[in-house]
């Protein structure tokens, strides 16, 4: 018997047991959509992560106080009051490792313009912001040193916002109000900012850009800033950068603790990990499903022989040898696994594709997982199918014949 | 005329724990080409087990069985499946035909495993098809058809290999005595046409109509003689 005649009987033998050979198949197609699956989304999630912590900028380092967390809350409440822009100024200066330190503060409110409102976070930064987060400008400008200095009302707005509020129409140089409680600000466009995309913390294209010092001194009244954005001097110095940024924050404030440095890399190594470990724990619940399946294949591998014995012997009676009956029974296990497999690939690929059309991140499906996942169905349905395959090909044909 | 089948004192025993059961007690007889037998006898008389051993799906435990001249004595596992595929065809009382097949892909089943070719398989199990009156029933399965048909099904697949000798178990045990009649009547014309045949039956009328009745009784033949068939 070749290979084409044992294919062809397999198939024949489980089409003809439908719902069993579905049922015998779950397993496997559980356990290859799982893989599929997770490494997909996996893949996806780590370009998806990489890409937005990039999008943020080259060699950030974000500082900021450390939030308060009960415990040594007047540490924290110490640490916030150090972060003003002369902080900014100082560190510039003092760490070689870092080309600039630019400072912003948020808040948030409720944008007005003729009929539309819409609620934005609203950012109050300098010049610099748009540099160091290599955002670049639609059209008009970004804040000037000017608007800073004089505390000008102007507004850039991202992408997202614009389009929110303005649709197709021109936006630069119309006015806005800003509403923060009962008090309103009113702003004029001057600029609108390309689209940067989802990135990795908010998104820069539903926010609004103002002077620093406009939301200091007008909105917030406050004379500390909530955030320092520092760019290294280049992505080997980025080390330095902390360092230096960690002896500056630590001298001035007599303690290590109240702060919290960031910067890029580590953002990058930290979402590596989530992702690995992740990866790992689904790749794991797949890899058992597919263990599963296997003993599940073997189970009615073993059903199916013990079923046939008479035909076992009719085949036997009929010259079949050893080699042929091993075969014929190793290929039905092999066609019901991989049937398996080929479905959980559709399957896996389907739900990659459902979670990142909800979960607003690129599934990758790539054909070397696919053909792993596959491979692996294989494998599982030729080991799960010798011992049966054995069974069924030493049967004594007078017993096998015999069988009632 | 050639031999086909040499017995020389075959013995089977079987071991039942301590107890000893001589199925076969020295059986010895030939059989020459275009011979039509029926091997007779009681339940209990060992028709069955000379049956597995003529069919080589089984050993003796002691004496000879040469087929063709061949001693089987020697040969291998793979070598008594190729012997039967190549030598014996086989029927059996329950037909043991493959139920999701169809009539033309059971026939053509041991050619499969004789390394034919798809095309001439085909062809083949056609021609044997037609021979047994099935022309019109190729693509039946062994359900939709009538036990009678199914016999000859199994006939057909008997012979698509053009085996040495038929050996045929019990053929019409499962059916009615006007389809057995039909069915005996089918091997009597495939004897004509130069077929060995053996029939292993307990019945006498089935005996009857083959051209010699061996008689077997407590694993000893005790009669040899000639049935009615002769003149068919
Ligand atoms: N596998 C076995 N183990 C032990 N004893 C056996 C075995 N097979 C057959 N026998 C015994 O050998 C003797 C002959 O059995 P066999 O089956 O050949 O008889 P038979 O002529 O075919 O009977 P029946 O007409 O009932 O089928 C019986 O006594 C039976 O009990
Ligand atoms: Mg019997």
């Amino acid at each position: 018997m070749n290979l084409a005649e044992a294919i062809r009987s397999a198939v024949w033998s489980l089409q003809s047991n439908k719902l069993r050979s579905f049922l015998s198949m779950l397993g496997i197609i559980i356990g290859v959509a799982a893989v599929v699956g997770i490494v997909s989304i996996g893949l996806g999630a780590q370009a998806s992560v990489l890409d937005r912590v990039s999008a943020l900028g080259s060699n950030l380092i974000m500082i900021s106080p450390a939030p308060t967390l009960g415990r040594g809350a007047s540490v924290s409440t110490d640490a916030r009051e150090v972060f003003t822009v002369e902080l900014a100024q100082y560190m510039e200066e003092r760490a070689p490792s870092m080309k600039r330190v630019v400072p912003q503060v948020q808040t948030s409110g409720l944008l007005l313009y003729e009929g539309t409102n819409l609620r934005a976070s609203m950012v109050g930064t300098t010049p610099a912001y748009k540099d160091v987060t290599n955002y670049e400008v639609r059209a008009g400008r970004f804040l000037h040193e000017l608007d800073v200095d004089q505390s000008t009302p102007v507004m850039v707005l991202g992408s997202r916002a614009a389009e929110r509020l303005f649709g197709e129409a021109d936006p630069l140089g119309e006015q806005l109000t800003f509403v923060v409680g009962d008090r309103r600000y009113s702003f004029t466009v001057v600029g609108v900012m390309e689209s940067k995309g989802q990135v990795f913390m908010g998104n820069y294209d539903s926010q609004v850009y103002v002077p620093l010092s406009f939301v200091m001194e007008r909105i917030l009244r406050t004379n500390t800033v909530s955030t320092l954005m520092a760019q290294a001097v280049s992505a080997a110095e980025a080390g330095a950068a902390v360092q230096q940024a960690e002896f500056l924050l630590a001298s001035r404030l007599g303690t290590t603790d109240g702060f919290t440095i960031t910067s890029q890399d580590e953002m990058l190594e930290t979402m590596g990990e989530v992702a690995f470990t992740l990866q790992l724990m689904l790749g794991a619940i797949g890899g058992i499903s597919l263990l599963v399946g296997g003993i599940g294949v073997m189970n009615i591998m073993l059903v199916s022989v013990s079923e046939r014995t008479r035909e076992i012997g009719t085949r036997k009676a009929l010259g079949a040898k050893y080699r042929d009956l091993l075969l014929q029974f190793l290929v039905e296990s092999l066609v019901l696994s991989t049937s398996g497999g080929a479905l959980g690939l559709i399957l896996g690929a389907l739900i990659a594709n459902a979670v990142s059309r909800f979960g607003d991140w690129p599934a990758s499906i790539e054909l070397p997982a696919l053909a792993v996942a596959f491979g692996f169905s294989a494998l599982v349905g030729l080991v799960a199918g010798v011992y049966p395959a054995m069974q069924a090909a030493k049967l004594d044909p007078v017993v096998a014949l015999s069988y009632e | 005329m050639s031999l086909v089948i040499e017995a020389r004192d075959l013995r089977k025993i079987y071991h039942m724990g301590e107890e000893e059961v001589h199925a076969l007690r020295g059986v010895s007889f030939k059989v020459v080409k275009q011979e039509f037998i029926s091997i007779m006898g009681p339940s209990g008389s060992g028709k069955s087990t000379l049956l597995h051993i003529l069919g080589c799906l089984d050993r003796p435990t002691s004496g000879e069985l040469l087929i063709e001249g061949q001693n089987i004595q020697k040969a291998t596992g793979n070598q008594l499946a190729e012997i039967r595929n190549r030598r014996i065809g086989f029927v059996f009382q329950n037909f043991n035909l493959l139920p999701k097949a169809t009539a033309l892909e059971n026939v053509e089943l041991p050619l499969i495993y004789a390394g034919v070719r798809r095309r001439e398989r085909r062809e083949r199990a056609e021609v044997v098809l037609e021979r047994v009156g099935l022309a019109d029933r190729m693509a039946h399965r062994p359900p939709e058809l009538s036990g009678g048909q199914r016999q000859r099904v199994a006939i057909a697949r008997a012979m698509v290999t053009e085996p040495t000798f038929i050996l045929a178990d019990e053929p019409t045990g499962a059916l009615d005595s006007k389809t057995s009649a039909q069915i005996m009547e089918l091997f009597a014309e495939l004897n004509a046409e130069g077929n060995t045949i053996l029939i292993i039956t307990h019945d006498p009328t089935v005996a009857k109509q083959t051209k010699r009745i061996i008689h077997l009784l407590d694993g000893q033949i005790i009669k040899d003689t000639a049935g009615d068939g002769v003149s068919a």
